[in-house]
Formats: structure tokens, C-alpha cells, sequence
């Protein structure tokens, strides 16, 4: 019994990866195939990207996709940090309620609040497109830039704050030069995961999104219906690439910084 | 309440307003329905901006065209969606004087039932609603909608997942007509469509065409253009109107009451009737045009598919459906019905 | 101005763009949802504002009811098969990686950084009859002919584990890796054996972020609705579906308010719940 449970960690552990990683394998192999199926493999090609970036449809959901992202996360980044800043160093009535609303969404059942927005741009007849598009993003977005600054800015010695004005800053001097520069990472990572949450968003897409404001995920739902090409895996695996770069030089430079700093 | 909205309304505007600019288009229409070329070239010819925008049920396009101001000044409702926006005030009467070409119209789609007159749309394509199946699994060709319950193929067989759609072979099934509003026979069919449920492998409406190539199903119930652009690809697949009718679909052109760049709507309109543009369109997109001298411009293998040209024939037997007014409801709970049942 | 009241203009300023947001895209909609949710509804899809049960009297007739269980199921299930595989993770990455516990974190979000309809066809792929699980079944002749798995509940628990894994497993690390090693050192000081001190300490300890794992998953659970219909085949329909279904298909803005009305008001008393478990367990350590 004792060493079934010992042996159990390690192996769910062992299973789980295996279970994260064998679909994206698989996509990414069958990205070269030459053949038409996604399945049975016919010889290497790399056909299916040329064809994955001459899809119009393909390139202009990533073109809303991508402007969608960056616009609600820089968003949702700046709204998220000051209410983590609020929160970790200034005092105020109601501070856990504030807390509460702000991660609310994070919480909520999305189609819950897709509902919502849908509902109040017929009530108040806001046409759906790339404002509504980006609010909900927004919306969805926030609770995560707020919980990664705030718990970097709980982080923070908040003796630095006074020595600064001991040197003669003054607040927004001292917000400027102390607080931001050592926030910088934990910004910088809540801007990147508040655009992959936009950029994976199906659900508040589906929606809300209205003219020329189709993104990348409802087009390849879309894509579905045509059949299921090596097409979307060559897609797949240029998101991949294009991920683990960012990751890799958003890491680098992150380790850096840690290195600089001790 | 009142300022609060007009507020809000203000506050998005300032927003969200993007710049004026040049002649655009915004077309809203049936993916896989108007080919992405046919709007490239018209782009190209007119200097008018198109966006392309696609749905996959006349359903969720009615949702989002009565959400808020859509701004789609095109869009590509079936016959019965046509009656629904005109009921509900949100098409404009369409000006003939404005599509010169509108008399290449072939025969039969120059009075059309659910819109007499013309007065607000213009057919683009027509097609059919029956099943496909794939060889490898279904060894008899099979004629009628019973196939469907055949327990035989218990859970390869799939049905779109759409209320009119699934209730065309639950009502002809039993031997009824599709788009009927008499309550007892929309009880029987929803009784059908939950029996049918033990031998389904289940509903789908988006890559259906895939799940029958891939022999995932053996039996799919289909529009006929998915599944001809399948069967372009995989001989395995055949296309079946079923003995009991199917039914006929015809998709059109409308312009919503709250388009913005009306001229331009029209130009698409009169554009995608020429009788060669018309041609490439079918062609691309595997379905039936409406035009007849397009139709003498296409391929001898389009033209004699069956899936995309049925015999006369089996045409005559289908039915039509139109807008089934305070059914709706007799249907929509039956649905439910079916959909929640075990 | 005094500094005092500078500093409150700061926290205003700090607030105010999160109040603004929270007003107009959270309170405000949810508001004008429940409005709607008492409006009449008239045959082609508009609906008028007045105050009538019609709607809720309707969503509490017998056909709605299997849809409440339904989802509810779902949800309760997959948030234990993801606690069956997710705790076992986060335990080995808090306590047992050591330096690798970094890169294994990272590796856990990977798979979330491409489009989750393409993760969703990886899997129609996987599971599918000519796919690879049944290919390679069969290549090893342990089985004759192909399972059918696209379609089946099996398959909707897959997709909902892909899904909500990561946020199953972060959680639980955050309170795991807060651990007091000592504790455990000492646990076996006094002779416990691993499942002992296991049971005595370290369950205990990282209960808090076995709780949040288990509102971050069963909470969103119940609203999803492409998962049940791309791997479940669409046969059984919950709370998302449904919500789709009145909205975009059926055109049935009341009654879609409704169900969301209800929807909203059972996640609110699971969070209610929550946070009172929450602080009774930490009021319980203190």
C-alpha cells in the first residue's frame, strides 16, 4: 500500500505531462505532413504553411487577434496594476470588497458575463466590433494583472518607500524610480499573460465580436466545418515557435534581472 | 434610465469611433458559401473596402444583426430567415433600378414564395438538406431518412446540430412535411428525435463533413454544399436526398435597415449576378447557382453531381421551408426536449 | 493642498480606472441581465421591459431540471479527476523537483499558449476512430477493432482536464511551496511514517489552495460549452449549451437571462461558501 502511494506521485506526475504534451506532439508532427490528413501520414512537406499564411481568413482573424491582444492586455495591465497598488500601499475604506469586485471575473462563469456584454450593447445599442471586443477581454483580463503585481508589490520592502523620501523624493519621484523599476518584471509578465488570455479567448469572442472584428479562435472554429486540414496544425505550430520565443527571451531577460539584483 | 444609456452610448462612441474613410463594405454571410476570391476580385475591380465577415446558422446572424447597431450592410438569410428579419423591420425594400442584372435570375427563382416580388432579397444559391455517408461503413445505399435510426450504426451516426434541420428528417420520418405547424405531428417527430438518440453518436453542425470523411461517423445528416466540398477531396463519401423529400434551401442576398454603405451593397449584389462571376462562385464554393447562363459556364463535374444538382425528380418531393410563426415555440420546447433527454 | 489630501487623490486616481471598469463592464451588464431576465419576451426575438415570472417560471418546469444536474455533474467530476491528477503534481513539484520545479511550472503552461480550439481538434485527433490512440492499439493488437471515444463522457472529462489542469495544480504548489519543511522534518522525527505525517501535516497545511483549486475549476466548469460539443458530440446539453442555445440560436433574451441569472447567483453561493471555509480554516491556525 505505502509504495503504491509512493509510486503514485511520481508516475501521476509522469502521466500528467505525457497528457499535456503528447496532443501538441502529435499536432506539430502532422504539421509536415504531406497529405491531406491529420492522421495518416504521407511523407514530409511544408505545404501546409505556405497554406496556413496565404489563408486570408487565417491572416485576418490573427491580424484582430493580435490587435485585440495587445490592446485589452496593455489595458488590463494598467488598470490591474494600479489596483494592486492601491491595495498593497494606500489605505481605504472597503479594501477587501475592492478586492473582491476586481477578481471577480476570474471567478464568474465566463459565458455568464459574455451574456452580459451581448445583452447591454442591445440595450444600449453599442455596435459590436473591436471596442466590444477588447472591453471583454479586458474584463477577463484584469484579475490577472491584478494578482501578479499585487503580490510582487506585497513583495517590496516597503523601507524603500521612506529612504527614498529620506533622500528628498518626492511620492511620484519616488513611484517613479523605486516602486516602477522594481515592478517592471511582474508588469511586464501581466502584460504577457493578459494577451494570451485575449488571445485564447472563445468564449467572450463568440459573443461579442462583430464587424471585421472576427479573431484567430473563431476563425478556426469556423475552419472546423471544412474539414480539419494539416493547415490548422501548421498553425498550431507556428503559435508554438512563436510562444516559446517569447518565453524564452521574456525569461532571459527576467533572469538577468534577478541576477543583477542579488 | 434613458441618459444613462445615452450616456454610455457616447462614452463607447468617443471610444471606439474609427475614422470615416473611403466606399467600404461590410458583408455578413454563410461560411464556405461566398468564396474569399469572389470578394477579392470585387474589391479589386470597385476600389470599395470589403470586410468578410461568416456565420454558420441564420440563427446566431440574427442574434448579432438585433444586438446593438451590427453594421453589416450585406448579409445571406435562407428563405424563412428572410420572413423573420421582414417581419421584424429590420430589412430595407430592395430598389430593382439598382440590379441591372437581376433579370439573369433563371426561372423558377424570379417569384419565390417567401418573398413575392423581390421585395427584400435577391437568391444567391440554393441547395439541399439530406444525409451523407461513407462507403467504407455503409455497405447498402441507403434512400430514406430510416437509416438514420438504424441501430445498426449505433453511435456513428450524427445529426446537425440545428432545431429545423434535425426536425426535417424527425417529421418527414414519420411521414409529415418539414415546417409544419400543426402541434400533434411536432409531437410525434420530437418523439422520434428522442428515440433516435440511443443510436447517436451526436449532434453536429459544424465539422460534420469531416466526421463522415473520416469515417468517424457512418452517417451524417448534411447540407449538400459542406458535403460536396468533402466529397471534392474523399470519393468514399456519397451524398443522399432522401425518398421521403429532404428539403430545399434557397440563400439570398438582404440588406439590413441599418447598413451604412447601401450603393456599395447593391454594387455586390449586381456584381455576384453576373453570369460569369456567378459561375466561379459555384463552382468555388460547390453549390447550385441561380443564374441560368452560369450555370452553362460551369464544369461538366459540377453540373452532374448529384449532390450538387439533384435529379428533377427528387427535387420535386422536397420541401420548403418557411417561417413557422407561433410554432416556433412548439418547436423550440421540443428541442429542448430532445436535447435533454437521456 | 495637503498632503493628506494628496494622498487620497492618489488612491483615487489608483482606483479609479478598476472602479470605472468594474462599473461599466461587470455591474452595469449583470444588472441590465437580471433586468431582462423579468422581461417579456414577444415571437420574433425582441423582448420588452416589465416585471414578469414568465421566464423563471418556464426554467423551472421538469425539461430545464436535467440540465442543472447535468452541469452540475460534470463539473463535480471533473473537478475531482483534475484534484486526482493535479494535487500529485503540484506535490512533486513543491516538494520533490528541487531545482527543476521552475522549469516543470513553465512546462505546465505551454500547452495554454496555443488556440484552444486547435488543443480541442489535437484531441478530436487523438481520440478519433482512424486516431492515433486507436492506431496505436491496434498496431499492438490489444484491441480488434477501433474504440469509439469522440462522443463519449470519458472524452468530455479529457477535455475538461486539459482545460483546467493548470488551474488545479498552481494553486495547490502556491500553498504547498509556503510549506514549512521543518514541520515535516520534524513529523518524522517523531516516528510518523510518510503517509502519517502526510495525512497529519501536509494535507492539512495545503487545504487553502486545494479549496481555490477546487472554486477555480468546478465554478467555470459549469458555464463551458465547446468542450461537451466538439469532444461529447454535443449529446448531452448543460448550462453552457443551453445559455447558447436561448441566446444565439432560439433568440430568447429573457429566458437566456434567466438561466444565467441562476447560474450567477449558484457560483455566488459557492464563493460565498469559500471564502467562509477560507477563514474559518485560517482563524482554526492562528
Amino acid at each position: 500500500m505505502r509504495k503504491v502511494l509512493a509510486l503514485y506521485v511520481p508516475a501521476a506526475t509522469v502521466v500528467g505531462y505525457i497528457f499535456l504534451f503528447a496532443p501538441l506532439i502529435v499536432l506539430v508532427v502532422y504539421a509536415f505532413n504531406a497529405g491531406r490528413s491529420t492522421v495518416v501520414w504521407e511523407g514530409f512537406s511544408l505545404a501546409w504553411f505556405t497554406e496556413a499564411l496565404r489563408d486570408r481568413s487565417l491572416r485576418a482573424g490573427l491580424q484582430v487577434s493580435v490587435i485585440v491582444a495587445i490592446a485589452s492586455a496593455a489595458l488590463a495591465t494598467v488598470i490591474g496594476a494600479s489596483a494592486a497598488l492601491a491595495v498593497v500601499k494606500r489605505p481605504f475604506a472597503g479594501k477587501s470588497l475592492f478586492s473582491t469586485l476586481v477578481i471577480a471575473p476570474l471567478v464568474l462563469p465566463e459565458i455568464v458575463l459574455a451574456v452580459g456584454l451581448l445583452v447591454a450593447t442591445v440595450w444600449t445599442g453599442i455596435p459590436l466590433g473591436y471596442g466590444t471586443l477588447i472591453a471583454g477581454h479586458v474584463l477577463v483580463s484584469i484579475p490577472f494583472s491584478f494578482l501578479i503585481v499585487r503580490a510582487a508589490a506585497s513583495g517590496l520592502d516597503p523601507r524603500l518607500d521612506e529612504a527614498a523620501a529620506d533622500l528628498g523624493a518626492n511620492g511620484s519621484q519616488a513611484f517613479l524610480r523605486v516602486t516602477l523599476p522594481l515592478l517592471a518584471p511582474a508588469i511586464l509578465s501581466a502584460f504577457l499573460l493578459c494577451a494570451v488570455i485575449s488571445f485564447d479567448n472563445f468564449v467572450i469572442s463568440t459573443f461579442v465580436s462583430g464587424v471585421g472584428s472576427t479573431p484567430l479562435p473563431i476563425q478556426i472554429y469556423a475552419m472546423l466545418k471544412t474539414g480539419l486540414t494539416p493547415k490548422i496544425n501548421a498553425l498550431g505550430a507556428m503559435l508554438i515557435a512563436v510562444n516559446v520565443i517569447v518565453i524564452l527571451v521574456v525569461m532571459g531577460r527576467y533572469l538577468k534581472t534577478i541576477r543583477k539584483q542579488s | 434610465m434613458k441618459n444613462w444609456r445615452s450616456l454610455l452610448t457616447s462614452v463607447s462612441l468617443i471610444a471606439f469611433a474609427s475614422g470615416a474613410s473611403a466606399a467600404e463594405l461590410n458583408i455578413y454571410a454563410w461560411s464556405g458559401e461566398v468564396p474569399q476570391e469572389i470578394v477579392d476580385d470585387f474589391a479589386k475591380e470597385t476600389g470599395i473596402t470589403v470586410t468578410f465577415d461568416t456565420y454558420d446558422s441564420n440563427e446566431t446572424m440574427m442574434a448579432k444583426l438585433s444586438a446593438g447597431a451590427s453594421g453589416y450592410d450585406l448579409i445571406e438569410p435562407s428563405q424563412y430567415t428572410v420572413q423573420v428579419l421582414a417581419k421584424q423591420g429590420l430589412l430595407q425594400e430592395l430598389d430593382h433600378a439598382k440590379i441591372p442584372n437581376l433579370g439573369n435570375l433563371g426561372a423558377p427563382f424570379k417569384e419565390v414564395s417567401y418573398d413575392p416580388g423581390q421585395k427584400w432579397s435577391v437568391p444567391y444559391i440554393w441547395g439541399t438538406t439530406g444525409f451523407a455517408y461513407n462507403e467504407d461503413c455503409v455497405k447498402t445505399p441507403p434512400t430514406s431518412w430510416k437509416v438514420l435510426w438504424d441501430p445498426q450504426y449505433e453511435g456513428r451516426i450524427y445529426m446537425l446540430d440545428n432545431m429545423l434541420a434535425a426536425y426535417i428528417a424527425g417529421l418527414q420520418v414519420n411521414g409529415f412535411k418539414a415546417g409544419t405547424t400543426t402541434p400533434a405531428e411536432i409531437e410525434k417527430a420530437t418523439q422520434s428525435l428522442i428515440e433516435q438518440k440511443k443510436v447517436l453518436g451526436g449532434y453536429n453542425s459544424t465539422n460534420f463533413g469531416d466526421l463522415v470523411a473520416s469515417g468517424e461517423a457512418c452517417i451524417v445528416q448534411g447540407w449538400n454544399g459542406n458535403i460536396a466540398q468533402v466529397m471534392a477531396t474523399n470519393p468514399k463519401v456519397k451524398y443522399v436526398v432522401p425518398d421521403e423529400g429532404g428539403s430545399m434551401w434557397i440563400d439570398g442576398f438582404a440588406i439590413p435597415k441599418s447598413a451604412k454603405n447601401v450603393e456599395e451593397a447593391y454594387r455586390f449584389i449586381d456584381y455576384i449576378m453576373r453570369p460569369e462571376v456567378a459561375a466561379k462562385a459555384a463552382n468555388l464554393s460547390k453549390s447550385a447557382t441561380v443564374i441560368d447562363k452560369a450555370k452553362a459556364l460551369l464544369p461538366k463535374e459540377v453540373v452532374e453531381n448529384t449532390a450538387i444538382y439533384p435529379p428533377e425528380d427528387k427535387l420535386m418531393k422536397a420541401d420548403f421551408i418557411l417561417d413557422v410563426g407561433d410554432a416556433t415555440k412548439l418547436y423550440q420546447d421540443g428541442w429542448t426536449k430532445v436535447k435533454t433527454a437521456q | 493642498m495637503t498632503a493628506a489630501r494628496r494622498g487620497n487623490l492618489m488612491t483615487l486616481a489608483l482606483l479609479a480606472p478598476s472602479l470605472l471598469s468594474a462599473v461599466l463592464l461587470l455591474v452595469i451588464p449583470i444588472l441590465i441581465v437580471i433586468a431582462f431576465s423579468f422581461a417579456e419576451q414577444d415571437t420574433y426575438g425582441g423582448a420588452r421591459f416589465g416585471f414578469t415570472l414568465t421566464s423563471y417560471r418556464e426554467l423551472f418546469q421538469t425539461i430545464y431540471l436535467p440540465i442543472f444536474t447535468n452541469s452540475l455533474q460534470l463539473a463535480a467530476v471533473s473537478t475531482i479527476v483534475c484534484l486526482l491528477v493535479g494535487y500529485p503534481i503540484a506535490y512533486f513539484i513543491a516538494l520533490r523537483a528541487g531545482r527543476y520545479a521552475g522549469l516543470l511550472l513553465a512546462l505546465l503552461l505551454i500547452p495554454f499558449w496555443i488556440d484552444f480550439i486547435v488543443r480541442m481538434s489535437a484531441w478530436m485527433v487523438l481520440l478519433g476512430r482512424g486516431g492515433t490512440i486507436n492506431s496505436a492499439l491496434l498496431g499492438l493488437g490489444l484491441i480488434e477493432q477501433p474504440i469509439r471515444m469522440i462522443g463519449t463522457y470519458p472524452a468530455v472529462l479529457v477535455g475538461m482536464l486539459y482545460a483546467f489542469l493548470p488551474t488545479t495544480v498552481l494553486p495547490i504548489h502556491a500553498a504547498l511551496n509556503g510549506l514549512d519543511k521543518r514541520l515535516l522534518e520534524a513529523a518524522d522525527d517523531l516516528g510518523a511514517t510518510p503517509l502519517q505525517s502526510f495525512w497529519r501535516v501536509t494535507f492539512p497545511l495545503s487545504l487553502p489552495g486545494v479549496m481555490a483549486a477546487i472554486l477555480f475549476v468546478f465554478v467555470p466548469a459549469m458555464g463551458v460549452y465547446a468542450i461537451p460539443v466538439l469532444l461529447g458530440g454535443g449529446k448531452s446539453i448543460i448550462l453552457g449549451n443551453l445559455i447558447v442555445q436561448l441566446f444565439l440560436d432560439f433568440r430568447n433574451i429573457p429566458l437566456g437571462a434567466a438561466v444565467s441569472v441562476v447560474l450567477l447567483a449558484i457560483s455566488s453561493v459557492i464563493i460565498v461558501c469559500y471564502m467562509r471555509v477560507l477563514r474559518s480554516v485560517e482563524e482554526a491556525r492562528t
